[in-house]
């Protein structure tokens, strides 16, 4: 074995140019798939690794529609809410009545979403996975606090809305203008990122949200479940009672996160996919690459199979011979490929964060960078494989003579 | 022993049909050297390459020890080549990125021997045809008459019965042509058959036999 290998390193050292354009178009055919993979599940890991933590959280909105947005179709009523507490399983119940409202910054106005929601509730809704950012406060150092239940007219403000919005970054203790009625900033709430709306949403006691903003319309309702087997059968029971209380047939849709990261892990295998066929496409170019690469090197290499046979070599020998070359060289070109996308996947992820401010992860997982090594090498041996063929069954005297 | 009973090749070179071996009948018994001369295009190489198991005939039979080589499969003459018969050409035919020894191990890298027997045999072979001191030189950094020295050395690899030569000095100068004949009879004298193809007298007259051929046919 150390023999063949030295057979083919010391031809692929007479072909050294050939060889390295060979390895490149390998490395970018692998680089490409693993750099759109690793990016694909970075995209993938922001939106449901949020979701992952809020598993044992089913959301109730009005009207039968997809995860998204919500109050289009109607609202719940103290009603709903009161029979969803009722029903057996269910730890919490938490209304948020969530409208557009026009708030106003220092002469300057915006339609953003209030969210009225009982103070006590924000922990059972968002657990850990929302905070307050801590000693941000548009660099006044202050940490703020969370809604309490006698607040009044004060507001905590998701990330965007403090630092993004207004020409004028709001902290702790500004006051902004919602609907014509002043509201103090109390806290500021960590960045989420992602595709959740918290960063541009302002969150105020339901309280204030029914007595100032004359908001009473309950537009979603988030249920804690005491045991994550049985949300789905909690889910259909809250559709059931909510449903009855309005006399309508599939007015209440209840998702269950779980359900949800299932139907956004669907979706992104389906992007993953189209990712991959995109990033197979410099693969088929680089399997052409290596097809011709070897169908060259065949040829001038022609006489020296028929010396070969000559030689006494038989038609394995040299078949075995070629595969190995085209092997060690995807080989190669795979382990570049893996270092190459590797480092387009942190490229793609922090050019999108500088260029387009979205924060997108690249995930390298292990079994991608041993798949793109073993695809390197099932292409380049597949794609070697017709050439070596060819050269195993030339007729020794034929290829002796050729020049 | 080498026989070969009416032995016919014919050629297609597009339309036309080239006879270059017509009936030839011939028998070489074991140890025997001997020397096909004759003019270009008499079909010297083509019996060579039949007797070699590089080519089948097109109707005839070449037998080598009762075998008749023409029903062999592919694989089966690639053995015979590489067990029974060591190779010299006329354009010595190194593989150029190899050095001496590994071209001389070459053949034996094809038939399984170990890397230490084989690497220790080739040595031996190279110091025997005068090369002991070029194992490591590519055939570019060696001159004609050494090269082929070397491809004699590798034809030796397998320790083969039969040596063949088609024109073996055809390539180089006198004196370097002289040094391969009496390598050749050396090998000879160890009990191997040696066939040699040249159109030169001189070579000619230093086989045991020659056999002379026109048009593809071995005159008597």
């Amino acid at each position: 074995m150390k023999d063949a290998f030295l057979l083919v390193y010391r031809n692929m050292k007479e072909r050294k140019t050939r060889l390295a354009l060979t390895i490149l178009g390998i490395t970018v055919g692998i680089g490409a798939v693993i750099a759109l993979m690793s990016i694909g599940y970075g995209m993938q890991e922001s939106i449901t690794g949020q979701l992952v933590e809020m598993v044992d959280v089913i959301m109730v909105t009005p009207g039968a529609m997809e995860f998204g947005s919500f109050g289009e179709f109607g609202s719940f009523t103290d009603r709903d809410l009161e029979a969803v507490n009722r029903i057996g399983g269910v730890k919490d119940a938490v209304a948020m009545r969530g409208t557009m409202e026009d708030v106003e910054y220092r002469g300057e106005t915006f339609r953003v979403e209030v969210v009225g929601i009982e103070p006590r509730d924000i922990g059972a809704v968002f657990g850990e996975t929302v905070k307050l950012e801590e000693g941000g406060d548009a660099g006044r150092g202050t940490t703020g606090r969370e809604l309490r239940d006698n607040d009044h007219k004060t507001c905590e403000i998701g990330y965007s809305i403090a630092y993004d919005y207004f020409s004028d970054e709001l902290g702790v203790n500004d006051r902004l203008t919602i609907n014509g009625s002043k509201f103090r900033v109390v806290g500021i709430l960590e960045e989420q990122g992602g595709f959740t709306d918290i960063d541009s949403q302002i969150y105020v006691t339901a309280r204030d949200a029914v007595t100032i903003l004359d908001n009473d319309d309950i537009s979603v309702i988030f249920v804690r479940v005491r045991d994550i087997e049985d949300a789905e059968e909690i889910a259909a029971e809250i559709e059931e009672r909510i449903d009855d209380n309005h006399k309508l047939d599939d007015f209440t849709s209840a998702m269950t996160m779980g359900s949800a990261i299932e139907d956004l892990e669907s979706v992104f295998g389906i992007l993953q996919a189209v990712l991959i066929i995109i990033g197979s496409i410099s693969l088929i170019v680089a399997s052409l690459v290596i097809m011709n690469t070897m169908l060259m090197s065949v040829m001038e290499r022609t006489h020296e199979i028929g010396v070969m046979k000559a030689i006494g070599a038989k038609n394995r020998n040299i078949l075995s011979l070629f595969l190995l070359e085209v092997g060690v060289v995807s080989a190669i070109g795979g382990v570049f490929g893996c270092i190459f996308g590797v480092i387009g996947a942190h490229a793609i992820s922090f050019g999108m964060q500088t260029a387009l401010d979205v924060e997108i992860a690249a995930i390298v997982k292990p079994e991608v960078l041993l798949g793109g090594v073993a695809v390197a090498m099932i292409v380049g041996v597949l794609s070697g494989l017709y050439p070596a063929r060819k050269a195993s069954k030339m007729s020794p005297v034929e290829a002796v003579r050729y020049e | 022993m080498i026989r070969t009973e009416n032995l016919t090749k014919v050629y297609r070179m597009g339309e036309v049909e080239v006879q270059a071996l017509r009936d030839v009948n011939l028998e070489i018994q074991d140890g025997e050297f001997i020397a096909i001369a004759g003019p270009s295009g008499s079909g010297k190489s083509t019996l060579l390459n039949m007797i070699g198991c590089l080519d089948k005939p097109t109707s005839g039979a070449v037998f080598i020890d009762d075998i008749d080589t023409g029903k062999l499969s592919e694989n089966k003459l690639a053995e015979i080549r590489r067990e029974k018969i060591g190779f010299i050409f006329q354009q010595f035919n190194l593989i150029h990125t190899l050095n001496a020894l590994e071209n001389v191990a070459l053949p034996m890298f094809f038939a399984g021997v170990g890397r230490e027997t084989r690497l220790k045999r080739a040595e031996e072979l190279l110091a025997k045809v005068g090369l002991g001191d070029r194992v490591d030189h590519k055939p570019s950094e060696l001159s004609g008459g050494e090269q082929q020295r070397m491809a004699i050395a590798r034809a030796l690899s397998n320790d083969p019965e039969i040596i063949i030569g088609d024109e073996p000095t055809g390539n180089v100068d006198t004196e370097a042509g002289n040094a391969i004949m009496d390598l050749l009879e050396g090998l000879n004298r160890e009990g191997r058959t040696i066939i040699v193809v040249t159109h030169d007298a001189e070579i000619a007259a230093r086989a045991g036999r020659t056999k002379r051929m026109r048009d593809g046919k071995v005159l008597d």
